[in-house]
């Protein structure tokens, strides 16, 4: 009797120390703040730029010397990043802070996954919502309501590598550049023998490649009122026949652009020009060629309609509505939205500020190069008869699922440009439906 | 608790003595925590995604409708989803034998006696410790048509994984190069089972390696042989990391390669669509429960339990 006592007790012992295991697990993972104070283990924050992560954590640590509250960086690739957040969002394990981006804010916002921020806004002395670029702002409102506070923007520049242009004789491109100027240009730099290019188009990454030459060239991806696609627009089919003839004369084949990254192929010196965003400042400062070889000049116009145009995105710092430290979660936001934390986010060279006034700061990060291309560009200006154009970034309520379908579709014409027309007619219909599906 | 339950269950049965009782309290004692691990992590999810299936799912899993057979005629309709299931299969082709059989030779080679035995069999186990996305992604620099290894130290001009005519096989090297250190640990345990004395005797009776090969290793390994067979057809059908860390969404050659897991993950995780990324998996339990079926009956011909 006693043995079998004994037993029991430990078996019990056992089954307790268990559960305790269990427990203690999830409430770790569960953002490891039941009791809300500041001390109770780390903020998690999630972002997806390798190349920032350096600065980011320099300002929370930051944060940390102020507050005492300690803060975790988590750097996941943008892939994975999104995954991992939907799962956590349906799991209700998100992190507690994170950046949002216009493909997903909607359905985010739409389904309360976001901690809403207008009373903190309304209490706080150090964010003012008019401060930050409107463009930015205007992608995480939703009903009138604020949901993140804007952390950066982009705009899109011409890299290019200013040896191989010496080599070639050539002049090197300036804010006077059309579109047609680039082609004849890169024809000149291409030697496909030599597996050297002109230029490299991204088709991976919209944002920084194709999507800009639409809307320079008069066409556009999305209606204004979010609804249709543009992809079968006369103006839009015009500038993807030139995507077309960029991809054929003087880009690499297209195999070779899918199975090394176009800033990699620059980065190598095997193109000459790409077309980036100013959020790979860091990457290219970073690098040894590109630093001792390369420069920036602003995107082309084009010719016809004298518009220069850039896609203009910026991410914003957001919290989940599930997170048991809403006010952690906002002081570290409030912290990263701050203009003197903007200030030293632009300084350190991270990206571009989304707090007015913040462009110089962000210009002297580095003398490697003319980061006036990259800032000129988000002033709407009209010089010389040439308009400079920020196209806000088209959103719906889930664009990352035409995005990516749009990624798929076109892969063939990427191939072979002479089908660009049919894939992206046939493209236009399909997003149709998409954007009618969508559930809201 | 235990007790009463099994009493109601049985009441014919005559009262248990104290002995089975013990019997009956440590046994479940003993399996629950592992039936609780297979409901919670297996039986429900199978259950839940056979349920989503039918369902037009909610963003962030809220709001399932359910809508009957409606994710499944239109599997029936999408060439991709077969065009999937066929690429899977192409590949489990390549993958499962050619993993089978070098493992074989290899393990009755490292079987015998010979200098750096244990060398040998690490550097063949190594794949398998290496995360596979590591493995991938090396593999992927290999295969880089450009800059790659393979083609430049051979003088090569082969687009290995953008050509959508070879690409396949490609993935499937891959396959077979991360698997075999697994094989050939299963073969050589399931080798030393088997008796010397056999061997003596075939030697005696003069018969040659390669007879003793055939006639003795093989018969007497096909237990094993026919483990490494069942889960390796299964694992080659549910191949997914290889083919999402070797090839860009931009790769032409993709749509010959993506496998049904790779579609179920991009319908569910890149699409948000997670009722037709169910229907594309139950469709893969579908064929993996009809291949194991066809291959339990088949065994009786061939596998020879001593």
């Amino acid at each position: 009797m006693k043995k079998r006592l004994i037993s029991a007790l430990l078996v019990s012992a056992m089954c307790l120390s268990l559960t305790a295991c269990g427990g203690s697990g999830g409430s770790s993972d569960g953002g490891s703040s039941d009791g809300g104070g500041s001390s109770s283990g780390a903020l998690r924050v999630a972002i997806w730029d390798n190349n920032q992560q350096p600065g980011i954590q320099e300002i929370c640590d930051l944060f940390t010397e102020e507050t005492g509250i300690d803060v975790q960086v988590e750097v996941k690739e943008w892939d994975s990043y999104w995954t991992l957040l939907e799962a956590g969002a349906s799991g209700g394990d998100m992190p507690d802070v994170f950046w949002m981006h216009a493909n997903n804010s909607q359905i985010y916002m739409n389904n309360d996954m976001l901690l809403k921020l207008d009373d903190y806004i309304d209490k706080s002395d150090k964010i003012d919502m008019d401060k930050y670029l409107p463009q930015v702002t205007a992608l995480y409102t939703y009903d009138g309501s604020y949901y993140a506070i804007p952390k950066d923007y982009d705009t899109i520049a011409l890299w290019y590598n200013k040896t191989m242009f010496d080599d070639a004789g050539l002049e090197y491109p300036n804010e006077n550049w059309t579109w047609d100027d680039l082609y004849d240009t890169a024809l000149k730099l291409t030697d496909k023998d030599a597996k050297k290019y002109g230029y490299a188009l991204n088709v991976t990454n919209d944002q920084d490649s194709y999507w800009n030459i639409i809307y320079s060239k008069g066409g556009y991806v999305l209606s204004d009122d979010h609804k249709s696609s543009g992809y079968d627009d006369p103006k839009t089919l015009e500038a993807m026949d030139f995507v077309g003839k960029l991809l054929s004369d003087v880009c690499p084949p297209a195999s070779v652009m899918a199975e090394t990254q176009t800033d990699v192929l620059f980065q190598s010196g095997t193109v000459a020009m790409i077309t980036q965003g100013s959020w790979m400042v860091p990457a290219f400062k970073q690098n040894e060629y590109t630093a001792e070889n390369c420069d920036v000049a602003m995107i082309p116009y084009d010719k016809e309609t004298g518009v220069r145009a850039s896609i203009c995105n910026g991410l914003g710092w957001a919290a989940a509505a599930s997170t048991k430290r809403a006010d952690d979660c906002w002081k570290l936001i409030e912290w990263l939205g701050s203009e003197e934390m903007q200030i030293k986010q632009a300084e350190l060279g991270v990206t571009m500020s989304a707090y007015e006034g913040t462009s110089d700061a962000w210009a002297s990060n580095t003398d490697l190069f003319n980061l006036a291309a990259h800032l000129d560009m988000a002033e709407e200006s009209k010089v010389d008869g040439v308009e400079n154009k920020v196209v806000e970034y088209p959103f719906t309520y889930n664009a990352v699922k035409w995005t990516s379908q749009c990624q798929k579709d076109l892969v063939a014409a990427w191939d072979d440009p002479s089908l660009m027309e049919e894939k992206c007619k046939e493209f236009a219909g399909t997003m149709n439906d998409i954007i009618a599906s969508e559930s809201k | 608790m235990t007790n009463s339950k099994s009493e109601a269950k049985a009441p014919a049965k005559q009262k248990m003595t104290t002995w089975e009782k013990n019997q009956l309290f440590w046994g479940w004692l003993f399996i629950i925590p592992t039936m609780l691990g297979l409901i919670i992590l297996n039986l429900y999810p199978i259950v839940d995604t056979i349920y989503q299936s039918m369902c037009k799912t909610g963003d962030f899993g809220k709001g399932n409708i359910f809508v009957g057979f409606e994710n499944f005629s239109r599997m029936f309709g999408d060439s991709e989803v077969w065009q999937a299931l066929l690429n899977t299969i192409k590949y489990a082709i390549i993958e499962v034998p050619f993993s089978i059989c070098f493992a074989l030779v290899l393990a009755v080679l490292l079987n015998r006696k010979m200098v750096g035995r244990s060398a040998y069999r690490a550097i063949f186990f190594l794949p398998m410790i290496v995360a596979p996305a590591a493995v991938a992604m090396v593999w992927r620099w290999l295969y880089n048509s450009q800059f790659g290894l393979l083609n430049n130290l051979f003088g090569l001009k082969v687009e290995w994984i953008s050509n959508p005519k070879i690409a396949w096989i490609s993935i499937a090297i891959i396959g077979v190069w991360s698997i075999l250190g697994y094989n050939i640990v299963l073969f050589i345990s399931g080798l030393q089972e088997i008796p010397h004395d056999y061997y003596e005797a075939a030697d005696i009776d003069g018969a040659s390696g390669v007879q003793a090969f055939f006639n003795i290793t093989i018969p007497l390994l096909s237990p094993t042989i026919f483990f490494v067979l069942i889960t390796r057809v299964i694992g080659a059908l549910q191949v997914f990391d290889l083919i999402y860390m070797v090839m860009d969404q931009s790769n032409k050659a993709l749509p010959k390669v993506e496998s049904l897991v790779y579609l179920f993950y991009r319908e569910s995780f890149d699409f948000g669509d997670k009722g037709y990324g169910s229907t594309i998996v139950v469709l893969l339990l579908i064929v993996i429960l009809i291949v194991t079926v066809f291959q339990m009956i088949g065994q009786k011909k061939w596998v020879h339990y001593e």
